[in-house]
């Protein structure tokens, strides 16, 4: 069987090296055959990583020590499905998990109808399969997933117990898909950066008003960027047809529809494809790295959920440049704007990805985690630094091209606000780069290694958190390209005046925090502002002396769903914010001794030690310490935190015990003690813990929501964007609605 | 003032204000981090500070109190040892060949009082072989972050 899975490896190797050939040669030699070629090889490679996989699987299900992979990470106690999840557990196996999602996300991107990446297809499904020839590369020289055991033992090394958990099932997978979603918004800026054609115009940029040269296709008809008032068109609801004329007049770029579109690669157009992998990206590895917090914070019984380690941070920092690529692609396609930080921000969230891989696998890092310490992670590192390095001169060859088409026109637009928000992400990513490299870098540079603890993350995740906070709890009252009109200005009034009440309605809860204050009036904000959308829409806001008219709030949900679906990935990072603000500053610590029968009295609890209790199971011994917890206005409830045996692998283990509410986690560890009578506890009370769990599923279906397809046979009237046919409605104190249209897209 | 002024200077403050509070967060956090043989060598300039210390528990060097908070133990140094005493809560798999950090002082006697013991979490990438505890041995007290 390894004989045969090296083969597939092999197949995979030679099937994705002749892909990326023959996609970068067939784009740029207009090949048909060289074209179809790469796409039956990269078939061919996604075939054979998944037999690959299959074989790793079979053999880890079947404990075939024959493989020296399955012999380091499993054993015969190991039930089935953790053994199938050190598939991901090992270095090669994670190698070839990130592999494989690579070829299906290729192979998606490829043949994906929906796809807007036009003419950029082809380069970018070459520069995709020559990453992932690289990753099989890695694999086939350096980190053998198929490597034969010398002398097969007779049985395997073991999981490590803290990896036996359910969510390890699905965590690092989840991770690795994420990190190969990110290679495509990287592979479409490379491409469009390559392949995008440089003409005297581009030079000035693309005004309003600039006569262009005749398109690609060579029809020579000479063009003129447009110019449309947007706000200026008649406004109606859908659903009753109704028309009557906006107020607000405030003329705009259609970006969407700016003949810039045909002229370069760079154009609101590679925006519009770029955005949903990137969203797909984003939402996965959020949920990669929320899952892990949750991992952390339910087995590794230390009451935390992140500890800024390495690891740590190496997934969030792609996580917080990704984020802000999301929204510079929307304010490049809506406003114009951030044309260049979109594009550096491709190019260094995949780079960053691949630093992730660097830090986990090169052992050059001073971590609570034990990793690899095998040359695979400098491969990594070279990647980095030659996209870093490719990208800067990339960028600065077609830096004519880089021009945004305009300027943010006021400080209280939608975009000013989306820039300070990617300022203070790109901040903290910065940050958390910094602190994670200060150790090797203080080495190299100080000749000792230096390590930055906690306070100094914390330091930098306030002012920057509040800011983002602040920025994203303003966004939705705010339009694109204008100040806030009338109407606008009093839906801030209310939603800052419901601020103002929550942080008043904290203060008089008992919170004292400055900080935690002004969390919940912006949090409050950030939920108020949506509604206050919603409303203005529903009601179609008029300005002063306007005629008031309702709108269906259904038909206007579904309408408008991309824009409600960011709203509701604000709503969740609003609950975010929450939840670190709360179990941050509110979460109290006791460590104590107690006897069998004794009560003590705890944080408004009552805790009563009833008795130690051992389970006898296959593979462990399991000690449970039985705690029966009273509080007023709750039901009495029984908590049993517990040490484990793990017999495979000869080691104790704790099960913390945790009750959860809305408004705080009760969590229990047990620790040693000698003998039935007494038990060493450590009890935290860490408040709002639960709001963070909420906000990973809010996101999640925000980004669902999102990404779901339209229907692909829209109406006309409802396509009509820039067209003759019938207006649109829109909520003209918002936004225009092609942008709207075009955010969303 | 134009628009591009009045953002470059609401991110001159932001970055300013991150910076300044970063400043602060570093100079109260930072520490060395060292291996038990860099702390044996640079022993005399490191008397004054905290310092975190990562090393293997030798063979037949751990003892652990009673009531599991306190434990004694020396960390394999090239050919020679350092001393470690700690107090408070212990991991539950504190045993002997296994890696750990230590948070804490060097005293002038070149014994490292540590404040915090920390067993290293066998993350993904790497799998370890078991080692220490026993079946017999009673449970004990573990701190450990991701």
């Amino acid at each position: 069987m390894t004989a045969l899975g090296e083969l597939c490896l092999l197949t995979a190797f030679v099937a994705s090296g002749y892909a990326a050939f023959a996609g970068l040669a067939g784009r740029s030699g207009n090949h048909p055959v060289l074209r179809s070629g790469a796409l039956w090889a990269a078939v061919c490679a996604a075939l054979a990583l998944a037999a690959t996989v299959a074989v790793l699987t079979w053999a880890l299900v079947a404990r075939d020590f024959r493989f020296q992979y399955v012999a380091d990470y499993s054993d015969n106690l190991l039930p089935w499905h953790y053994a199938l999840s050190a598939l991901w557990v090992g270095q090669a196996g994670s190698l070839l998990v990130w592999a494989w999602f690579l070829a299906v996300l290729s192979l998606a991107f490829r043949l994906w109808p929906g796809n807007a990446a036009g003419e950029l297809r082809e380069p970018a499904f070459g520069l995709l399969m020559a990453y992932l020839c690289f990753l099989v590369a890695v694999m086939v020289f350096g980190a053998d997933p198929m490597l034969p055991s010398v002398a097969p033992p007779a049985k395997g090394s073991g999981l490590s117990p803290l990896l036996q958990h359910p969510v390890m099932l699905v965590h690092p997978p989840i991770i690795f898909l994420g990190y190969a979603a990110w290679s495509v918004p990287f592979a479409l800026a490379v491409a469009a950066l390559l392949t995008t054609r440089v003409a005297g115009a581009e030079r000035r940029g693309c005004e309003m008003g600039t006569e262009l040269p005749p398109d690609a296709s060579g029809e020579g008809e000479r063009r003129t960027a447009t110019t449309r008032p947007h706000f200026a068109t008649s406004e109606r609801c859908p659903s009753r047809g109704g028309t009557r004329e906006a107020i607000t007049t405030s003329p705009c770029t259609d970006i969407r529809h700016t003949e810039c579109a045909g002229y370069d690669r760079l154009d609101a157009a590679w925006a519009k494809a770029a955005r949903p992998w990137a969203l797909f990206a984003w939402v996965v590895l959020g949920s990669g790295i929320l899952l892990g917090a949750q991992w952390a914070y339910e087995v590794l019984g230390w009451g935390g959920y992140w500890s800024w380690d390495p690891v740590e941070n190496g997934s969030l920092v792609p996580w917080l440049t990704g984020t802000a690529l999301i929204h510079c692609l929307m304010a490049w396609k809506c406003a114009g704007v951030l044309k260049r930080t979109a594009l550096g921000l491709a190019l260094a969230t995949f780079g960053l990805c691949n630093f992730a891989t660097f830090l986990t696998r090169s052992g050059i890092f001073g971590s609570l985690h034990e990793f690899s310490r095998s040359p695979i992670g400098w491969l990594f590192l070279a990647l980095m630094l030659a996209i870093a390095l490719g990208g800067i001169a990339l960028m600065v060859w077609r830096r004519s091209m880089l021009v945004p088409q305009r300027r943010i026109s006021s400080i209280g637009s939608r975009e000013a606000m989306i820039c300070l928000g990617v300022l203070a992400l790109v901040l903290l990513a910065v940050a958390a780069l910094a602190g994670t490299t200060a150790a090797p870098l203080s080495r190299i540079l100080l000749g000792r290694t230096i390590v930055v603890g906690q306070p100094f993350y914390n330091n930098v995740l306030v002012p920057t958190g509040l800011c983002l906070l602040a920025a994203m709890a303003a966004v939705p009252l705010l339009r694109w390209n204008a100040s806030p009109s009338l109407s606008q200005k009093r839906l801030l009034l209310v939603a800052a005046s419901a601020a103002v009440l929550a942080g008043i309605g904290a203060f008089a809860a008992g919170v004292r925090h400055p900080i935690a204050l002004a969390v919940a009036g912006l949090a409050t904000l950030s939920l108020v502002a949506p509604l206050a959308v919603l409303v203005g829409q529903v009601f179609n806001l008029p300005d002063p002396n306007g005629k008031l008219e309702t709108c269906p709030t259904a038909g206007l949900l579904a309408r408008y769903r991309r824009q409600y679906a960011g709203f509701l990935i604000h709503c969740g990072f609003a609950c975010l914010a929450v939840g670190v603000t709360g179990s941050s500053l509110g979460t109290q610590r006791h460590e104590l001794t107690m006897t069998r029968g004794e009560t003590v009295a705890w944080t408004g609890r009552s805790i009563l030690y009833v008795d130690l209790i051992e389970h006898e199971l296959p593979d462990k011994l399991v000690v449970h310490a039985q705690l029966e917890i009273s509080q007023e206005g709750t039901k009495p409830y029984v908590l049993l935190p517990a040490q484990v045996l793990y017999r495979s692998q000869n080691t104790w283990g704790t099960e913390v015990a945790i009750h959860s509410t809305w408004s705080e986690d009760f969590y229990t560890i047990l620790h040693a003690g000698e003998g039935r009578e007494t038990v060493n506890l450590t009890l935290i009370a860490s408040p709002m813990v639960r709001w963070m769990w909420l906000a990973g599923w809010i996101g999640a279906a925000g980004a669902v929501i999102g990404l779901w397809p339209n229907r692909r046979h829209t109406p006309a009237s409802a396509r009509s964007v820039g067209s003759n046919g019938p207006a649109l409605q829109r909520p003209h104190w918002t936004r225009a609605p092609q942008h709207q249209d075009a955010a969303h897209d | 003032m134009t628009t591009g002024r009045k953002l470059a200077l609401a991110g001159i403050v932001v970055v300013s204000v991150t910076g300044y509070m970063a400043y602060l967060g570093a100079s109260s956090s930072w520490q060395y981090y060292l291996t038990a043989e860099e702390c044996l060598a640079h022993a005399a300039d490191l008397s004054h500070g905290r310092i975190r210390v990562c090393g293997t528990i030798a063979t037949g060097s751990l003892r652990i109190s009673q009531d599991h908070r306190e434990a004694s133990f020396a960390l394999e140094a090239g050919a020679g040892q350092l001393a470690v005493t700690c107090t408070g809560l212990l991991p539950d798999n504190l045993a002997e060949r296994i890696d750990v950090v230590v948070e804490g002082r060097l005293d002038e006697a070149c014994v490292l009082r540590g404040e915090k013991v920390l067993t290293r979490c066998a993350s993904k990438y790497k799998s370890r072989a078991a080692a220490g505890a026993t079946p017999d041995a009673a449970p004990s007290g573990r701190e450990i972050a991701t």
